[in-house]
């Protein structure tokens, strides 16, 4: 009686306790069969990652990278940016022309342009599409890409009924008339905000279109998982030919070492935002090319100890050793940095000097700075948000600083914090005195850097968080727009960017973007872009998977 | 029983409003723009702030969007999420299927591991065996779940390759009439199983000194001087009249699932609940935030109606909970 009541008890103690490996050995079973069914499979299916859910596919309203990936393979514009030599090239326009005063674009469409509804796309498509990103109700955070258009802000405000300078005198061309002649409106047009999107779809009040985008690019979405998964398929009518990859699955996996995992196992074909110390097995698979951004520490201008010192912000940017946070600390795809305009944008300085680390020149400048070896300099707040490596280099900077008195108080908040803390008003400074950021450059142009940053139009939350401010800097700026020459105008924008750099020193300069993205060995047609990590063009890929 | 059971769904409304003003009142409080996030992470015109901002009445003073948010809350409109432009209902509908099945699988796990472990141990009381269950089961509950999770997912789908390293998988079954997808299971393996080996190193302790507690009773003692030999008392008396407590810290347990998960959705990539609940907060995204607490609440006061339900079930001497009202 007594043996039996035992057995019992160990058989029902084996049973729970083997229920966890033999669940996970059935798991080994079905992994078999199904790779068996997949097997004969030899569709194009194309993974990467992203970190997180993109917060939109209407390009509208995206500025992000991560909408980026999908929105800039769904749609399309007038013209695109070709992703390697930066040169703006047709689209939905065939070919247009500029007149000689340089105020109207004659765009001429192409007759193969379809939506992935099937419809083709027509001037009326473009007319509505630009009149959709410049009204109030579609809240669009670029619409700032149309407003060179004559009439566009009127047209914005309500004030009129159409945009004056935009007008379709055929159902294949569309003539845009600018307010004055601006230089860097073509490569604006090659940006998501401006693609031409159906009527019939983005009127939709449910907005059915924020999870299934229609556009006419190379790919359309066919599934959209929640924080999982966003399918996108060859659109076989696209006008550029149908691509080579079947379908592309973009998962969205948070955590950098797991993703890193998936990718080692074979869960997806490439993998951006990797760390330095990449496993041994990895490593050949690493693809290293700049990005046209560019990273800082802010100094806010219109706070003390920053408020008309120029000889501080200098003495800071000698203390702090670029070479040994981008080179040793943090080795990686990131550039050393000098300046603001990045390598690779007409305008880039390679003769600028910068700040080269010299702790003996720190020492004096701080001196003349009226504070010798930091003498009466109160801790000053130096400001991020908890991401990436953002805390690593704030505190290799303090460290830096301290060397030459310079105490930091470091202040690490999250993204909505940092922002209310560094942006403040056009009136008002924000709370910040020191603050780390970064800016990827829209479109190629050293204006798309330049103006938004540091023009005193700008100044609080419309990109001159600084407060910078000199009549001088904003004139070169504000001239370059207009010039047609191209080394003409690059030639003030260097001009400018000396200015700021070695004489006012808004920022501490810390970078140039780069990066680093993992592909298999098998994905070929690969476009390096310095445009960035999602903007590598999907249609030029094609897999040669070997048969397993 | 029905007067009971409509007493405690309606003693749900004052505390579903408890929790939606502490949470209104928290998000108002913590420093951030909503209208800035809405308006994209880049530098931007502070005139499509504004816009933004009075869209959603957030430039409203703060007794106005409060009793908005009430009046909104009380016709059962959960509202349209800031950063989404969707209803919350909606996104947490999505959300909810993922949170399910990843709660259902790991508490049956920790619940067959933990009940196992837990009378195992008081069977061998004092010796080896209760020793060893009983480091398991703190060596378990203090285990961080992010760092099993990576261990997990080295062994079984790095190294072994076994079992995939993320995801929901894509070709679960779609249930019919309610059209939710469940996952492919071999994808829920590791992240139930991760959290199922934290969860059951509570449910073995409780377990076990449950059973020690009654195991001494008189009951049990007559049982044995009957002849029942010890381990059919342990088994169909002793763990029997030990379970009320057990069942009570795995309603909390499985209650505490739906948003306190987040750390293993973010390991493996779980479209769950508790990712969603971060990432509305970074957002300051306070109808979605609004919509997961209460869904969180109600799990809560909807998990501990259950084990009061079940209880008298389980142990007939406690009687019946109308009966007690």
């Amino acid at each position: 009686m007594i043996a039996r009541g035992r057995t019992r008890i160990r058989v029902a103690l084996a049973l729970a306790s083997a229920a966890l490996p033999l669940l996970v050995a059935a798991g080994c079973g079905a992994r078999k069969d199904k790779d068996g069914a997949d097997a004969p499979a030899a569709r194009q299916v194309f993974r990467f990652r992203l970190r997180e859910e993109p917060p939109t596919l209407d390009p509208a309203l995206m500025t992000d990278n991560l909408s980026e990936s999908v929105v800039m393979n769904v749609h399309r514009g007038l013209v695109a940016m070709d992703p390697a030599t930066l040169a703006v090239v047709p689209a939905v326009a065939s070919s247009w022309t500029v007149s000689p005063d340089a105020l109207t674009l004659t765009f001429h469409l192409r007759d193969d342009a379809v939506f992935h509804n099937g419809r083709a796309i027509v001037a009326a498509d473009v007319l509505w599409s630009f009149e959709r990103l410049l009204r109030k109700e579609t809240h669009s955070p670029r619409r700032w890409l149309l407003e060179p258009i004559r009439g566009a802000a009127a047209f914005a405000d309500g004030k009129a009924a159409a945009i004056a300078g935009l007008a379709s005198p055929d159902p294949r061309t569309v003539v845009v008339t600018l307010e004055r002649p601006f230089a860097p409106f073509l490569g604006m047009l090659t940006m998501a905000g401006a693609s031409i999107v159906p009527r019939e779809v983005y009127e939709d009040p449910e907005k059915k279109y924020l999870r299934a985008p229609v556009g006419c690019g190379p790919f359309r979405v066919v599934r959209y998982e929640p924080a999982s998964l966003i399918e996108m398929a060859a659109f076989d009518r696209y006008y550029g030919g149908r691509p080579a990859l079947d379908s592309v699955q973009v998962r969205i996996i948070e955590n950098q070492v797991t993703a890193l995992q998936e990718y080692r196992t074979g869960g997806l074909d490439s993998l951006d935002e990797v760390p330095g110390d990449l496993p041994e097995d990895v490593r050949p698979e690493v693809l290293r090319y700049p990005l046209l951004g560019v990273g800082y520490i802010g100094f806010n201008l219109d706070r003390p100890p920053f408020k008309g010192n120029a000889a501080l912000r200098q003495a800071l940017n000698y203390a702090v050793d670029k070479d040994y946070l981008w080179n040793t600390l943090l080795p990686g795809a990131n550039i050393p940095g000098r300046g603001i305009i990045p390598p690779g944008v007409p305008g880039y300085d390679a003769d600028l000097p910068g700040y080269p680390h010299d702790e003996a020149k720190a020492r004096a400048l701080l001196a003349r700075a009226g504070y010798p070896s930091g003498k009466g300099l109160a801790p000053i707040s130096l400001w991020f948000n908890t991401s990436g490596d953002n805390r690593r280099i704030a505190e290799q900077v303090q460290a830096d600083l301290r060397k030459i008195g310079v105490p930091l108080t470091l202040r690490e908040v999250d993204w909505a914090a940092f922002l209310k803390a560094v942006e403040g008003t056009p009136q008002a400074a924000g709370e910040a005195q020191m603050f780390r950021f970064g800016w990827g450059l829209d479109y190629p142009d050293a204006d798309a850097v330049l103006r938004p940053l540091l023009h005193s139009k700008n100044i609080g939350p419309a990109g001159n968080y600084f407060r910078y401010r000199n009549p001088a800097f904003d004139d070169l700026v504000d001239r370059a727009l207009g010039l047609q020459d191209p080394a003409e105008r690059a030639g003030l924008y260097r001009e400018a960017e000396r200015m700021a750099v070695m004489q006012d020193a808004p920022w501490l300069f810390l970078n140039y973007f780069g990066s680093m993205t993992l592909f298999k060995p098998y994905v070929k047609g690969v476009t390096p872009t310095p445009l960035g990590e999602f903007r590598i063009p999907l249609e030029r890929l094609h897999l040669e998977k070997p048969a397993s | 029983m029905t007067g009971y059971l409509l007493r405690r769904l309606l003693g749900l409304v004052p505390v579903l409003l408890a929790a939606a003003t502490l949470v209104w009142l928290l998000l108002f409080a913590l420093p951030g723009d909503p209208a800035r996030l809405i308006a994209g992470p880049r530098a931007v015109d502070p005139e499509v702030v504004r816009e933004v901002r009075a869209e959603w009445g957030l430039d409203d003073p703060a007794p106005v969007q409060y009793a908005r948010y009430l009046a909104r809350l009380l016709r059962g409109d959960l509202g349209i999420s800031y950063a989404q432009t969707r209803p919350v209902g909606d996104i947490l509908a999505e959300h909810l299927t993922p949170t399910l099945t990843l709660a259902v699988a790991a508490m049956a796990l920790a619940l067959v591991a933990g009940v196992g472990l837990g009378t195992l141990a008081a069977a061998h009381r004092g010796r080896g065996l209760d020793h060893l269950v009983l480091i398991l089961a703190l060596l378990g509950a203090s285990t961080p779940v992010f760092w099993l999770g990576l261990l997990l997912i080295l062994t079984f789908a790095t190294w072994l390759r076994w079992l995939p390293v993320t995801g929901y998988g894509f070709d679960g079954i779609v249930l019919p009439l309610v059209g939710v997808r469940l996952p492919e299971w071999r994808h829920l393996v590791l992240p139930a199983l991760t959290l199922a080996l934290v969860l059951a190193g509570p449910l073995a302790r409780v377990t076990r000194a449950s059973v020690l507690d009654v195991a001494g009773t008189g009951s049990l003692v007559a049982a044995r001087a009957r002849g029942v030999s010890r381990g059919g008392v342990l088994l169909r008396h002793a763990l029997r009249r030990a379970l009320p407590p057990v069942a009570t810290v795995l309603g909390l347990q499985l209650a505490s699932l739906f948003g306190g998960a987040v750390a293993t959705e973010f390991v493996f990539a779980w479209p769950g609940l508790g990712k969603a609940l971060v990432r509305a907060i970074a957002l300051r995204d306070l109808p979605l935030v609004e919509g997961c607490v209460l869904l969180l609440t109600a799990a809560y006061v909807l998990a501990a109606l259950a084990v009061d339900l079940l209880l008298p079930i389980l142990d007939p001497r406690i009687g019946d909970p109308a009966a007690l009202q």
